[in-house]
């Protein structure tokens, strides 16, 4: 067996030289770094490193003053980390997260999130279970009740009727057309094209086929543009409009406008082809009728 | 001299080690110096194609880009496609990667791409809202770099991330080569027809000809690689008259659930004629493929084209650079169209509605490293390629289309320009799980003429109504999958809004809201009308989805018996 001693001083040589080497060789820091702790977090969060977001959020949690801003921004990371990491979420953790951040700051920004995160989390149950969507419901209307003029708010109150449209009974969608209604009334309110396009839904439940086409229209001109996604698409909604103004209200002055609307801004799309058919299939109707008169 | 010796035989093996490694180095120092004098900046740029002329135009235009950047050397590291994959991962994990590198290989899944593209990649989106520098003195000279493309640069786009990640440089299409001085020789024509009932009479005589050895001609050289461009190009479209029976939310276009529904409930069947008719064209044309056809490789049709054995293969613009450097001095290469049936054709006429829509792509798209050590100078270089007359040149010397707008192509790739209006398939069975393990079965039994169409559909349809609704209800449950996804995305989006202060702020804010309304909002509605759809049925007493009821017609009427009065 070698001992120490026996081992020649060329092999540490040779050693310091590899060791001198390898560092020269390591990996280059791939990924930007940020100076705000909260924000690199989030960073890791975003690329799915659910552990690393996690250790830098409770470092920040850490480092933050009791009650101070950092500290509730580094609870509703861990609390949203806890929650939509897959693998591994963990939903005890972050329920007592979000309701640490109601408990220290009732009426702050976060607390509005949090209770829609708590609501969420009720709706998003896991794959093959059904949510209970009485608790559901009254989740969204109690983020409704306590935020009414927050985003949050206003977020759970889309939530809430999209889950009372989508049942498509007919009292379920005559309360949420009341309460769609109402929301409309006031166009400032954010989520205002999505309240008119559920709008849409609940007239094609109740088979309302003109005013079907007069929420559409209007979802359509609320439609809030992102401006930096040169994508949005309108073209789905122009042949949408298109269709329910020449199959289900016969209105082919509006048909016609919206086919043509597609076929002008969108030169591309595959429907592109169907819309010139549906422009000559009703000339030649209009044309046959005529002739028939 | 002796205490040498034994000190080389005590530490041979090191010594042996350590000059492997100053030797190497010194060499790759060697080499280096070579690619590039000390001292100027080296941009390495790593791509797939490994044809020779795309090697030659990114030569030529690093070249042309030195004259005005004299310290800018470009070096090209083209990795084989079939490695690609691997070296990409172990180059961008270890650190190492090319400053710029062609991204979106099909051998890397999305998601994995979408993972290097956050972790190893600069965002560009900075960049698309300005004019592009080298488009001065042309009609794009005030353009947004992104309106100067073709397709609008959709392709360079990430939904996922909300970013640019790419410069697209090329458009690709497909269509059919033929060996023009071949089919001269066999059947007299100096150009192949693009009227279907032609092609086959052209295809019937060139098989029953032979060559010197008494072989007989193959009038299409196919493989399972070229049977997914004739299918996606003339058969599948063939089934459009589907989307008048099955496009329940009249989005269009018929998805596989839509499908499911309608022929379990009874509305669709297999022997729907276009349906029909897609199988039986499908026969009509692969009996001109070469046996086996279903079992060969890509690599083995392009041989039986390059070798004069068949007369048309089917491919895209990527190898038609290619074809033609391996016909020169040999035969004439021509390009057609994928062959459409006659309006009156008997059989096909009453089925067919149109020409075949296409959808644009652009690709040759490259990526930025972060790992770069001048990403501007990258940037820069790729900004030189997008340049309306950089990228003419650029994809002139290659042999594709460039994806710039007012560029000008190669004439022979003429027949290439995309067909933007026309139809598209609208049969879509795979409901995976079971479903497509049966119909991957039984389908190559029908391609290779074990069985005919009606006995594969005695066989399927019982067992896709039946099984397929497991496969479907399966496949339901991703949308609870999606919309968790969907939340883990947003909630990045929300940090970054709550985040962001004043014009950003509010740019963020509706950028959360509209990406809300898109993703969380419909998912758990469209459901419920599938779930509804498969419970109770399609209303068959109503109209299809692209016709008129009789209270709306009636609505007509009177319209136009008022217009009639005044």
């Amino acid at each position: 067996m070698m001992t120490r001693k026996q081992v020649n001083p060329f092999t540490w040589l040779f050693v310091a030289l590899l060791a001198l080497i390898f560092p020269a060789c390591s990996r280059k820091q791939a990924a930007e770094t940020s100076a705000n702790p909260i924000s690199a977090a989030w960073t890791d969060y975003t690329l799915g490193e659910w552990d690393r977001a996690i250790a830098k959020f409770d470092a920040a949690l850490t480092g933050a003053p009791k009650g101070s801003d950092d500290q509730l921004q580094a609870l509703y990371g861990l609390a949203t980390t806890w929650n939509l990491r897959r693998p591994g979420e963990n939903s005890q953790k972050a329920i007592a997260l979000y309701q640490q951040i109601l408990d220290a700051a009732p009426k702050s920004d976060l607390a509005a999130w949090s209770l829609l995160g708590l609501a969420r989390m009720k709706h998003l149950v896991p794959v093959g279970d059904e949510p209970n969507y009485d608790e559901v419901m009254k989740a969204y209307q109690e983020v409704i009740d306590r935020f009414p003029n927050h985003l949050a708010g206003k977020e759970a109150f889309i939530y809430l009727n999209s889950v009372l449209v989508s049942s498509l009974k007919e009292r379920e969608t005559r309360r949420a057309l009341a309460m769609l209604e109402k929301f409309v009334q006031n166009e400032s309110n954010e989520f205002v094209g999505p309240a008119y396009s559920l709008m849409a839904v609940c007239y094609t439940t109740l088979n309302m086929q003109d005013k079907r086409l007069w929420a559409e229209i209007q979802s359509l001109d609320k439609t809030e543009v992102d401006p930096t996604n040169p994508f949005t698409e309108f073209a789905w909604q122009y042949w949408n409009i298109a269709t329910i103004a020449e199959f289900e209200v016969g209105d082919f002055n509006t048909a016609r406008k919206y086919y043509n609307k597609l076929l002008k801004e969108y030169p591309n799309d595959m429907r592109d082809y169907a819309a010139e058919q549906a422009l000559k299939r009703m000339d030649d109707l209009e044309a046959k009728i005529r002739r028939e008169l | 001299m002796k205490s040498l010796f034994t000190f080389i035989r005590s530490y041979f093996a090191m010594i042996v080690v350590a000059a492997t490694f100053f030797w190497s180095a010194a060499l790759i120092v060697l080499y280096r110096t070579k690619e590039a004098p000390i001292g100027s900046i080296t941009l390495r740029i790593g791509h797939w194609q490994l044809e020779a002329s795309v090697r030659d135009a990114l030569n030529v235009m690093a070249q042309r880009y030195r004259e005005t950047h004299p310290n800018v050397y470009i070096v090209q590291d083209a990795i084989p496609e079939s490695v690609y994959s691997q070296w990409i991962s172990t180059q961008l994990m270890g650190g190492t990667s090319p400053d710029m590198v062609e991204v979106g290989h099909g051998s890397v899944p999305w998601n994995i791409w979408l993972s290097y593209y956050n972790r190893y990649f600069v965002p560009l989106s900075h960049e698309v809202n300005r004019p592009n520098p080298y488009n001065k003195g042309t009609d794009l000279e005030r353009t947004p770099l992104r309106n100067t493309y073709k397709d609008g640069m959709r392709t360079s786009y990430i939904d996922e991330m909300q970013e640019y990640m790419s410069i697209p440089l090329s458009q690709f299409g497909v269509r059919i080569f033929y060996n023009r001085t071949l089919l001269r020789k066999l059947t007299g024509l100096d150009t192949a027809p693009t009227e279907y009932r032609a092609f086959l009479e052209v295809c019937k005589k060139i098989a029953s000809q032979t060559n010197q050895f008494g072989k007989a001609y193959v009038p299409i050289a196919g493989s399972a690689y070229h049977f997914g461009m004739w299918d996606g190009m003339m058969f599948d479209p063939v089934t459009y008259g589907a989307v008048h029976k099955a496009d329940f939310n009249r989005d269009g276009s018929v998805g596989n659930d839509e499908l499911f529904v309608a022929v379990r409930t009874g509305l669709l069947n297999f022997h729907f004629p276009p349906f029909e008719a897609k199988f039986k064209m499908l026969r009509e044309v692969t009996d001109y493929f070469q046996t086996g056809y279903t079992g060969l490789t890509r690599d083995e049709a392009v041989f039986l084209f390059a070798q004069q054995k068949a007369v048309f293969m089917t491919t895209g613009t990527w190898d038609a650079r290619s074809l033609q450097k391996q016909a020169e001095g040999q035969f004439e290469v021509g390009v057609m169209d994928f062959p459409l049936p006659k309006r009156d054709d008997p059989y096909y006429g009453p089925i067919i509605e149109g020409p075949v829509y296409e959808r644009l792509f652009g690709g040759f798209a490259f990526s930025i490293a972060r790992t770069c050590k001048h990403p501007e100078i990258a940037l820069d270089f790729l900004l030189f390629l997008a340049g309306q007359k950089q990228n003419e040149e650029l994809n002139k010397i290659i042999g594709w289309i460039p994806c710039i707008l007012g560029t000008q192509m190669d004439p022979m790739l003429k027949a290439f320009e995309p067909h933007l209006r026309g139809v598209y398939g609208a049969m879509n069975i795979n409901l995976g799980g079971e479903t497509m393990v049966k119909w991957s079965q039984l389908y190559p039994s029908y391609q290779v003429r074990q069985m005919s169409y009606d006995e594969m559909i005695a066989q399927f349809e019982p067992f896709y109504k039946e099984e397929g609704l497991k496969d479907f209800m399966e496949q339901q449950r991703d949308w609870r999958r999606g919309m968790q996804r969907n939340e883990q995305f947003l909630a990045s989006i929300r940090a970054r809004a709550l985040a962001a202060k004043g014009d950003e702020a509010t740019s963020a804010w509706v950028k959360y809201r509209a990406l809300t309304k898109d993703r969380q909002i419909w998912a758990e509605l469209g459901h419920s009308r599938q779930m509804k759809l498969i419970d109770q049925g399609p209303d068959t007493g109503a109209v299809g989805p692209y016709e008129y009821g009789p209270q709306v017609l009636a609505k007509i009427k009177e319209r136009l018996k008022k217009e009639k009065k005044n």
